[in-house]
């Protein structure tokens, strides 16, 4: 299932891997957590993993896009993980934030299923 | 920059002299500073740089303006004596032989240039302003290779001292310690955490062991520090466990407001490494 900037594959039974795209416009999060947990919900999904691989660097904004949508995802019961944040983006992010962040990250899909 | 003034009777002799066949006259300095009982050059080094000198000041005082110090003859000199200073400094010699060296080989040429010629150079109030003029700028050059020479091993040292200090060590598959001594400032925290997050990458880390036990003190810029370290791994996806944190900085940290509630901690590096082990399944024993 594709939603503009964002492409969402079934990569096992509840699990989903969400791959954003750099057309990905974080401005209309509103339209955009709300087609995603609208699918999300449609398959009955458990678990979410957002691929941050392609991204060298998180700004404010993408954190609050990354920070709503993993909440919205926990209150229709799906757990989200951000899986392959690089050292870059992980080493900005870690300078602003002040707590630990609504999602939980892992360095492979597998990492986390282990 | 050209100076234009009027030029002594001897100077203008100076500057229309063919300058040939004093090299050997030259060696006497470089012999006495490179060739005694320090070993920096042998005779015949110290003929090539005597022939080489003597070339470079035959077209100083051929060129269109010998008192021109920024001409392409005079920076051509001037990277003479900082090849050479440079050359003295990696055999283990001293700035200071370099600019002795200097300094009797401006003698050592006027002299020659004497006796080539006929003319009292030495005599001349003129010429030694010129010559001495010309050979402040060679010792400044010698004294740059020093300088930058100085500034290379500093930096090579600091870097040194750097990697030392924070070792990464990857002590199990998928388990990094990061031993921590003496102060964490905000370079060196950027430093480490670079570095440590590099690693978490390339090695696929699912632990990270920071041991405190060599950090004697801690201030709230210092523990703020630590925690954006933390955080910074627990985002990669690798778990952080603190280990070795002293009474009295847990006591700061208390002070400080500092909430440790989401970091793991252990009294010691074994403690933490056990914890490691044991969130990633491995169990060691005794056989």
């Amino acid at each position: 299932m594709s939603i503009f900037g964002l492409h969402l594959t079934q990569i096992g039974s509840g699990d989903f891997l969400l791959d954003p795209s750099r057309s990905l416009n974080v401005r209309d999060m509103d339209r955009l957590i709300e087609e995603v947990t609208a699918h999300l919900m449609q398959v009955r999904a458990v678990r979410l993993y957002y691929d941050l691989s392609d991204l060298g660097l998180i700004d404010p904004l993408y954190y609050s896009w990354l920070d709503a949508l993993a909440r919205a995802a926990h209150i229709v019961n799906v757990e989200m993980i951000c899986i392959r944040m690089q050292p870059t983006a992980a080493f900005a992010l870690a300078r602003f934030i002040e707590g630990p962040p609504a999602f939980k990250t892992a360095l492979e899909i597998q990492d986390w299923q282990n | 920059m050209t100076t234009k003034k009027a030029l002594s009777e001897k100077v203008k002799a100076l500057f229309a002299l063919k300058v040939e066949g004093i090299a050997s006259q030259l060696e006497a300095p470089g012999v006495a500073m490179f060739c005694g009982s320090n070993r920096l050059m042998d005779i015949d080094e110290v003929s090539d740089i005597s022939h080489e000198l003597e070339s470079l000041v035959a077209s100083l005082l051929d060129s269109k303006d010998p008192t021109d110090i920024s001409s392409a003859e005079m920076l051509a000199l001037k990277a003479f004596f900082h090849n050479l200073s440079q050359k003295v400094l990696m055999r283990g010699g001293h700035v200071e032989d370099v600019v002795r060296y200097t300094q009797t080989v401006q003698f050592a040429l006027i002299e020659a240039l004497e006796k080539s010629s006929g003319v009292a150079f030495g005599q001349s109030r003129s010429v030694l302003l010129y010559f001495t003029g010309i050979f402040n700028e060679l010792i400044m050059a010698a004294f740059g290779a020093y300088l930058d020479e100085r500034e290379q091993t500093l930096q090579a040292q600091q870097a040194e001292l750097r990697e030392t200090s924070t070792p990464i060590t990857e002590i199990w598959d998928g388990v990094l310690t990061l031993p921590i001594i003496g102060t964490l400032d905000s370079s060196r925290t950027m430093l480490v955490m670079e570095a440590l997050l590099n690693r978490i990458s390339k090695d696929h880390a699912r632990a990270v062991v920071m041991d405190l036990t060599g950090v004697k003190s801690i201030d709230s810029q210092v523990s703020h520090h630590l925690m954006q370290m933390v955080r910074a791994v627990q985002l990669m996806g690798a778990d952080a466990i603190v280990t070795g944190i002293h009474p009295e900085i847990a006591r700061a940290l208390v002070s400080l407001n500092i909430d440790f509630n989401t970091i793991t901690t252990r009294a010691n590096m074994a403690d933490g490494l056990k914890e490691a082990f044991r969130r990633m399944g491995v169990t060691v024993g005794h056989i």
